[in-house]
């Protein structure tokens, strides 16, 4: 199974939310980033004339997911840019999970770009990352 | 009255509505609703449930309180107000929101609808070439660190010292644009790095900034509209929304996992993790009331880089310089912020979300030419409809710690939105309308279609009704521009 997401359409009156899922926490991981990248931009507006490699460690996945997709947020801001792709490996080593990918994008251009939402962060509101039988999911609120 | 809460609702008057503490486990106090049973009916579960757990907070006082425009939002409902004694209560960021002094200024003009229409396509263009907004939209201020420091700490009157405004706007601003107890030094660096270059910008979502009109048939009270510098005729003003941007939002973040690890060390425990609160006098409490008070003080200085923007573009476009333009601030009030004031239960740490500071006539915490008038409420409906300009009363301090509405509040979610209507659609069909707007994203505009919005005449009308505010011009849309 490959990733995939879809936004949510009841739970966040005044912000964003998705659902993604995966076959494995990787492709979990691959697919809460395309939408959290599709909440910003079309990434197929978007070139890749900037980049940044981002690894983070934590015991707990439900955390590092947090952490990884607020990072993506950081970026956004300090670099001024919207997202391409951003492909990642996550790795269990020691009871600590690491995930190490790599931002790819350009600086906004709303001529070239078609511009969607600014995220200001990640929340815990409703936040969730599980496993239901063999599939992955995790369901995520942002605040725009 | 039996909602779909699952919970008993008492109505206390025509539009005040209460949930007794005996109706959940851990509330401490009532939970009292501002709505007309209509906007009652409206309001998401979300909403009872969220302002129910508020009420299960240490050391709150009276009733956890929601406005009219209340919807649902993370932890504290966003119309949501609450106080807590300052020894024994808690601080809590949920109860600000995350981004921090996200509010509200008016700029008054003595232009007529007969002298802007003819420009307004020009004036629409140039305010939305100075003024940056959307996705990742950086400012055209430089700041190095020790002076984005210097702007945490002084906020709206270190703009006066750079030339972006008039010594006589800080009369015109809550708290005088610079809130005291801020300190950098309990500011993360991420927060920094996401701030330090976003002064002057809108952002996107439901930041805006809007002309209006004000024509004599929608003036309530011409004696205060025109101590506020209203005088009609179809005049023209500028509405502008937004906050503490990225940097806002960082320092909320931060704190709510600083919180998470506190809590279990105070003894405290919370019915939603976006709860996360510290005692106000531990070390992890402060820290976050300096910190929230540093990007307090930087969207004061944010909407007043804003206002310079717009001066310019005016001038730019009209020839006389803004002065000449008479383009004077009415007001800037906060809707997302804590403050410590003093009630009868003695000083209190007032928490409102998505709700507006109300003083009435009289309060010494007002400067003197708005002791006369009560304190000026600045509420944004949708870009569709129309905004008001209210003033607080001495009701408000009695019953609701001195607050009121913020806006028209959300009915529907912008994922709903976007799915009966098209960013560009709606573009053709307000232009058709007169309403000129300018959009960084097609769908962002979708999402913030007049639909998505409650009716923001039905909330004003409950928020005059209670006597929490005085209705005093609605003002109407003709241009807008949106990230």
């Amino acid at each position: 199974m490959s990733s995939s997401f879809r936004f949510l359409e009841d739970i966040a009156i005044a912000d964003i939310a998705f659902e993604a899922e995966g076959g494995s926490a990787e492709e979990l991981f691959r697919g809460a980033t395309q939408a959290l990248i599709e909440t910003m931009a079309d990434p197929l507006t978007v070139t890749n004339s900037w980049n940044r490699h981002i690894t983070k460690t934590d015991e707990d996945l439900e955390t590092l997911l947090f952490d990884w997709l607020s990072e993506m947020v950081y970026w956004k801001d300090v670099a001024g840019v919207v997202f391409h792709e951003a492909p990642l490996t996550l790795t269990l080593q020691q009871g600590k999970w690491t995930v190490s990918g790599k931002l790819e994008g350009a600086p906004v251009n709303s001529q070239l770009q078609e511009l969607r939402n600014d995220v200001k962060g990640i929340t815990k509101h409703l936040y969730r990352v599980g496993q239901e039988g063999s599939v992955w999911k995790a369901r995520v609120v942002v605040d725009v | 009255m039996e909602l779909n809460t699952g919970m008993q609702v008492n109505q206390i008057s025509d539009a005040v509505w209460e949930i007794p503490a005996t109706e959940k486990s851990g509330m401490l106090v009532p939970a009292r609703i501002y709505a007309t049973p209509n906007i009652l009916q409206s309001m998401d579960q979300g909403v009872f449930d969220q302002v129910t757990n508020v009420a299960c907070l240490p050391g709150i006082k009276r009733y956890a309180l929601c406005m009219p425009d209340g919807h649902s939002g993370y932890g504290f409902p966003i119309g949501g107000v609450a106080a807590f004694d300052v020894h024994e209560g808690v601080i809590s960021p949920g109860g600000v929101g995350y981004d921090v002094n996200c509010g509200m200024r008016l700029i008054r003009t003595d232009l007529t609808l007969t002298d802007v229409k003819p420009r307004l396509e020009r004036l629409m263009s140039e305010l939305f070439r100075r003024v940056p907004a959307g996705v990742g939209a950086g400012g055209s201020v430089k700041l190095a660190r020790g002076e984005f420091e210097t702007v945490m700490v002084h906020g709206a009157r270190w703009c006066m010292e750079r030339g972006y405004g008039w010594h006589r706007d800080l009369t015109r601003m809550e708290e005088g644009g610079c809130i005291g107890n801020a300190d950098p030094s309990t500011v993360s660096d991420h927060a920094i790095g996401r701030g330090i270059g976003q002064l002057g910008t809108l952002g996107s979502g439901n930041h805006y900034l809007e002309v209006q009109v004000v024509s004599n048939d929608r003036i309530f009270d011409p004696q205060t509209a025109a101590v506020l510098g209203i005088t009609g005729h179809d005049q023209i003003v500028i509405m502008v929304h937004c906050g503490s941007r990225g940097f806002g939002h960082q320092v909320a973040s931060d704190y709510l996992t600083v919180f998470a690890k506190a809590m279990r060390r105070y003894g405290i425990s919370v019915k939603d993790q976006q709860l996360a609160c510290a005692p106000f006098r531990s070390t992890e409490g402060r820290d976050y009331f300096a910190a929230m008070n540093c990007a307090a003080n930087t969207a004061f200085a944010n909407r007043q880089v804003i206002t310079h923007q717009v001066r310019e573009a005016f001038s730019a476009v009209f020839g006389p310089s803004a002065e000449e333009l008479g383009m004077e601030l009415v007001y800037d009030v906060a809707h997302n912020i804590a403050k410590v004031e003093r009630y009868p239960e003695g000083e209190l740490l007032v928490h409102r979300k998505g709700a507006t500071r109300a003083f009435g006539p009289g309060s010494i915490e007002l400067t003197p030419e708005f002791r006369r008038t009560g304190q000026p409420v600045i509420c944004g409906g949708s870009m569709e409809t129309g905004s008001y300009l209210l003033v607080g009363t001495d009701r408000a301090v009695r019953e609701t710690f001195g607050s009121t509405m913020h806006g028209s509040g959300r009915t529907m979610s912008r994922a709903q939105a976007k799915k009966l209507v098209r960013g560009e659609q709606l573009q053709q069909q307000m232009r058709a309308r007169g309403i000129l707007v300018k959009a960084v994203s097609m769908s962002g505009l979708a999402e913030e279609a007049g639909m998505a919005y409650k009716d923001i005449s039905e909330v004003v009308e409950t928020v005059e009704t209670t006597g929490i505010t005085r209705k005093i011009a609605e003002l109407r849309p003709i241009g807008n521009i949106k990230g």
